[in-house]
């Protein structure tokens, strides 16, 4: 058996936080649900657009107008009905992040920018509470695993935000870097195998190519201290 | 002298990617990279501000470590030197 009854119990004591249910969130919130994360909540505050429907397919035609939440509640119940789906219509932000994340025992980012990011990133170190990122434009996409206190957090890796874009991403690319979210969840859970921990996965679909990036701790990040994190750490 | 630059993501498509270049004994970190993107205006934009420097955001590699922006105009390429240049995909 792959990871046996002990495996399965694991994936069902589990808790996990998906910040977003549209590109990245609904490969991962139906990847998790059917391995049976026992927990998944679910945030976002968006509404189901005919726009969102190359790539969201969490939502279908019939959900349009149909706010995520909701919808993604219904897919996942259907999907797994012995699971407990926690689907929450709101824009998560400094005032509530903490709340809505509360123990949970992983943070995936689903998210759309890096202001937001930054705060599950805080959050994430904060509570110690490993953080799953993953964003995509285009073909390409990328991904790593924060395990705060061991790894690189997101602001060691990626210091300052770009500017903000709007651009097209193709479905796929979506579902690329939404599965390899959810396998590292899904590890991190069973405790096996090896995680992306200091490295950064760079998808480039055009190319059909996968590489990856050495990723260390900055000497002194602002958000978890790096390599001295009695100079600007912000854990416990 | 050879090194390899390697670009990423936006920066990919419009620069292309695993450039070999032979760059001139002192050349910098910063002067190869800009080197390789004149003349290619959007891909130059993309990458270097009004001033010729990195845009802030931008992440420069050398053989796999990070390197400052303060520093990549006196960090000097040697031979065999990889350099990644990529920007934060930001997308979800």
């Amino acid at each position: 058996m792959l990871f046996g009854e002990e495996g399965q119990e694991r994936l069902k004591k589990a808790h996990i936080f998906i910040a977003g249910a549209g590109g990245l969130g609904s490969p991962v919130s139906l990847y998790l649900a059917v391995a049976g994360i026992g927990t998944i909540t679910i945030a976002d505050l968006d509404v189901v657009d005919q726009t969102n429907l190359n790539r969201q397919i969490l939502h279908t035609d019939r959900d349009i107008g149909k706010k995520k939440t909701v919808s993604a509640e219904e897919k996942l119940t259907a999907i797994n009905p012995d699971i407990t789906i926690h689907a929450i219509d709101t824009r998560i932000d400094e005032s509530n992040a903490a709340r809505l994340i509360g123990n949970a025992d992983g943070i995936v980012d689903a998210m759309d920018n890096y202001p937001a990011r930054y705060l599950l990133n805080n959050i994430a170190i904060h509570n110690t509470i490993p953080l799953f990122h993953g964003a995509i434009r285009g073909f390409y996409g990328q991904a790593t695993t924060i395990i705060p206190g061991k790894t690189p957090c997101l602001k060691c890796i990626f210091p300052k935000a770009p500017p903000k874009e709007v651009f097209p991403v193709v479905g796929v690319t979506a579902g690329v870097i939404g599965t390899v979210q959810a396998t590292d969840v899904i590890k991190f859970i069973l405790g096996s195998g090896d995680l992306l921990t200091n490295r950064l996965f760079i998808w480039d679909g055009l190319a059909g190519r996968a590489d990856e990036i050495h990723a260390e701790r900055m000497a002194c990040c602002p958000a978890c201290g790096g390599t001295n994190p009695e100079k600007g750490g912000k854990k416990k | 002298m050879t090194v390899k630059v390697r670009f990423f993501a936006r920066f990919r498509e419009l620069l292309g990617t695993d450039i070999p270049a032979d760059p001139m004994d002192g050349a910098t970190l910063l002067s190869l990279v800009r080197d390789l993107a004149q003349g290619k205006k959007d891909g130059y934009d993309a990458i270097f501000d009004e001033h010729g420097n990195f845009h802030e955001f931008v992440i420069v590699m050398r053989n796999g470590k990070r390197v400052e922006h303060e520093d990549a105009g006196a960090v000097r390429v040697a031979d065999g030197d990889e350099i990644a240049v990529f920007p934060p995909v930001a997308g979800g």
